[in-house]
């Protein structure tokens, strides 16, 4: 048995590839029991994927984990619960229609008697379990019944009926009241004192620097930074978070672009939780960048414009017109499209062909004749040639399945689907998550050419290098609110991050 | 994982990934092409051991004959598994058309011509209202249509309540017992004609685009700016029509309207879709794999009578075959992806 000093769980040189993209670079980590350990860094710096790494959801590529001094090897989220370590991810997998007792208990060793379970002294385990973190409401209710702030203690009692030694926690405020949070932060503060080391993730810098003993910095898969309790203010990790001062030489600079009339604006939208107050406006011809956190309502908006998801207040416009609350094909009749997020999920047909997904957004307009309802043949097929030249995918010709082709040339095909004579406006939705960088030029260069045809074009992207290299002017969302606009050479990575966490920094303004 | 660790030892990498994908393509082939292989080895082993009575042309028209109820049938079930769903009201349908059409014309004395396509509307109407159950207000496939199938069986014994007072009239009985066209029954023609023009609706029309969108990947379907809801009610719609004219074709058969008469068609129509959705292409629905799923049905009962199996092997053969084929079509699928 190590004394307390030493660290309890450390992790060695971890690292991981996705393709042939570095998602950590031999990562260390150290963490004691009863610590709040704060791991911070902007979208894709590697806190997720070292935690589902831990969690044993991830396998990584190389590294040592030890906990206890014990080499341990995490293959399964199994083996991650056996070693005392929990994790609460921010969709809280619990079961809706189980009550919180069933929940805390569900995987874990009940106590049975006569090989049935014992749910009297199941529910003495869970009722304790429950106490340590103050819960108010009866445990036989429902838990879709239960505040997403009563779920989240459900989560950490079912963590501590395990046992568990460290809890990891993803963004655990973020659908929380100020009040709610201020509670649970003296839960964790207690299980600390307890010797319950937390792992503590959030975009919410005040509460990581208010909560966290020692605070790990991550910034393109490595450890930039590691402070202890009062070694940086809210300015410094902001620093630290941003990293070097990246000049805008990669910038290319597509000219000047008239900006006397929006082509679409948004007008104070807001929608459940995620939009609260967006307002901006998109010009013919350019490419307008949507920056801000994951969570910070950029996806929402697009949805919202493309009808998909519907208004509680405020409104949008297209060339000067009303756009009435609607449906996606009314949006896609006004000429709005979205390339969403979630490639292969939201956006192809897998088990069809190249031509075949690329032409199913526009086939009214590849009737033989216009009034009858039969396809032509003819015209879907030289339609999808021609896009299939002018963005370059890859594939062997149109009645190649898609499934087969690369992510790159999967999401050329997807942009290839709303390129059409009366597309105004584009939402393009991460269009080059999970692409090789070939296809991420090919990939750009066509939203570029796009907008050179006086479409306006809009990159939702958590890639700030994206971001600055891609677009004439950046707006940047944060906690649904707008905390910025950069136009041109005002557009620098560093820039786009500071906004992005720009109402975080001012005291919890909501 | 730790068992291919250890084999690896024995057996070299690129060998085991040959074998692996050797196993993968003779999978895919099995699934593709094993339904025609059957249904062609039932046809030459019947041919050789019955050649006077199995392979003779009455013989084969009969077969259509008696496949061309239930072809229709399944062919707009087809439709509904093609948008991602399905639908168990089929055969209850088909029952209650059966006795709508012989209440109107025989007892409302409504001319053939007035009184079918008046039937047939109604069974897309009562399609429609299943779909508008199930996408509108979204009840399970599963529940709605059994919902809905088991309403109508009680409407239909309560319509069938009244006493149908004057028989059926002969036009009525021709409408399947006719042979027009070089002696070949009505209900051949009609089974054609319904399954070609579901074939090009499927095939050749953007709406049937859709509808194989909206199967293949519904959010991304509804992304692309497909009405989703519309194109569902449309199948459900197109199922109903086809199972009140299957019901309205066994009535003209049967002479009369019949409770129950059709509810054992559904049956059928699963086990030929799902046997159709593995012929071909791998593990989807399709009109001429349904009609190879008929037929296959059709010879394989044929082939039982004629060499006089037992009745009970009836519904042993039809188990067997429901099973087989969701089991196949769910390998084609499987195996394609990998």
């Amino acid at each position: 048995m190590q004394s307390d000093s030493a660290a309890w769980l450390t992790v060695r040189g971890l690292s991981k590839q996705f393709g042939g993209a570095q998602a950590l670079t031999a990562v260390d980590l150290d963490i004691h029991r009863g610590e709040v350990h704060g791991l911070v860094g902007a979208n894709g710096a590697g806190k997720s994927t070292l935690i589902r790494c831990l969690a044993g959801v991830t396998m990584p590529d190389e590294g040592v984990v030890t906990v206890d001094g014990e080499e341990v090897r995490i293959a399964a989220p199994r083996d991650a619960e056996e070693k005392g370590l929990a994790f609460i991810h921010q969709e809280l997998n619990l079961v809706p229609h189980f009550n919180a007792v069933q929940n805390m208990l569900l995987g874990a060793k009940k106590a049975t008697r006569f090989g049935l379970i014992d749910w009297r002294r199941s529910r003495r385990m869970a009722a304790e379990a429950a106490e340590r973190v103050g819960v108010q409401f009866s445990l036989d209710r429902r838990v879709d019944e239960l505040s997403v702030a009563e779920r989240w203690l459900v989560m950490i009692a079912k963590a501590l009926v395990r046992d568990a030694s460290m809890i990891a926690m993803d963004e655990p405020t973020a659908s929380l009241s100020d009040h709610e949070a201020g509670q649970l932060f003296n839960i964790i503060r207690d299980l600390a004192s307890d010797g319950v080391a937390i792992l503590y993730v959030s975009h919410r810098l005040d509460e990581v620097l208010d909560l966290s003993d020692r605070i790990t910095v991550f910034r393109d898969g490595k450890v930039t930074d590691r402070e202890v309790r009062g070694g940086l203010d809210k300015r410094g990790l902001v620093r630290a978070i941003a990293g070097r001062e990246v000049t805008a030489a990669t910038r290319i600079d597509r000219g000047p672009i008239e900006r006397d009339t929006p082509l679409f604006s948004a007008h104070n939208v807001a929608a459940g939780r995620m939009v609260k107050d967006v307002s901006f406006d998109v010009y013919r011809g350019e490419v307008l960048g949507l920056g801000g956190l994951v969570g910070a309502g950029r996806t929402e908006v697009a949805r919202l414009a493309f009808g998909a998801d519907k208004l509680d207040s405020g409104s949008f416009e297209l060339e000067g017109k009303a756009l009435p609350p609607r449906s996606i094909p009314a949006a896609v009749g006004a000429g709005i499209g979205l390339v969403p997020e979630e490639r292969r999920s939201q956006g192809l047909m897998l088990e069809k062909s190249v031509g075949w997904n690329i032409n199913v957004g526009v086939l009214k307009s590849l009737r033989t004749v216009p009034g009858l309802p039969f396809m032509s043949g003819a015209k879907s097929r030289s339609r999808s040639l021609a896009l299939i030249d002018q963005l370059r995918i890859k594939t062997p010709g149109p009645n190649q399945v898609i499934g087969g082709l690369s992510g790159g040339n999967q999401q050329k095909a997807l942009i290839a689907r709303w390129l059409r004579p009366e597309m105004k406006v584009l939402f393009l939705d991460e269009p080059s998550r999970g692409v090789d960088i070939g296809a991420r030029q090919e990939i750009h260069d066509a939203i570029r050419k796009l907008a050179d045809d006086g479409v306006g074009t809009v990159v939702i992207s958590s890639d700030v290098e994206e971001l600055a290299s891609l677009c004439d002017r950046v707006v940047v969302l944060s906690e649904g609110n707008v905390s910025g606009e950069l136009i041109g050479d005002q557009i620098t990575e560093n820039k786009i991050i500071e906004l992005s966490y720009a109402h975080i920094d001012q005291g919890g303004d909501e | 994982m730790n068992a291919t660790l250890t084999k690896g030892k024995a057996v070299t990498g690129s060998e085991q990934i040959d074998r692996h994908s050797r196993r993968r393509v003779f999978l895919v082939m099995l699934s593709r092409y094993g339904t025609l292989v059957g249904l062609l080895a039932m046809i030459v082993v019947f041919s050789v051991r019955s050649p006077t009575t199995f392979l003779t042309l009455p013989n084969f028209l009969n077969i259509l004959n008696q496949s061309s109820l239930t072809a229709i049938i399944a062919a707009g079930l087809t439709m509904t598994l093609v948008v991602g769903e399905f639908d168990l009201s089929i055969g209850y349908v088909a029952s209650f058309s059966g006795l709508l059409v012989v209440g109107f014309i025989a007892r409302d004395s409504l001319p053939v011509l007035l009184g079918v396509p008046i039937v047939l509307l109604i069974g897309a109407a009562i399609g429609t209202a299943s779909g508008f159950l199930v996408t509108k207000v979204r009840i399970n496939a599963v529940i709605a249509t059994l919902g809905v199938g088991t309403i109508l069986t009680g409407v239909g014994f309560a319509y069938s309540a009244f006493p149908i007072a004057a028989g059926v009239p002969p036009e009525f009985l021709q409408l399947s017992l006719g042979k027009p066209i070089f002696g070949i029954p009505n209900p051949i023609i009609i089974m054609i004609v319904v399954l070609a023009i579901l074939w090009i609706i499927l095939n050749r029309t953007d709406l049937g685009q859709k509808m194989q969108a909206v199967g293949g990947n519904i959010e991304a379907a509804r992304l692309s700016g497909i009405r989703v809801d519309r194109v569902k009610m449309f199948a459900f719609a197109t199922a109903g029509m086809c199972a009140a004219l299957t019901g309205t074709l066994l009535s003209s058969l049967l002479g009369s309207g019949t409770l129950a008469a059709a509810d054992g068609y559904l049956l059928d129509a699963f086990a030929a879709v799902f046997l159709g959705s593995a012929t071909l292409r791998d593990g989807e629905f399709h009109i001429v794999g349904t009609l190879v799923g008929v037929l296959i049905i059709a010879v394989g009962f044929n082939g039982l009578s004629i060499f006089g199996a037992p009745t009970f092997f009836q519904p042993i053969f039809k188990g067997a075959i429901l099973v087989l084929a969701v089991g196949l079509s769910t390998l084609a699928r499987r195996y394609a992806k990998a």
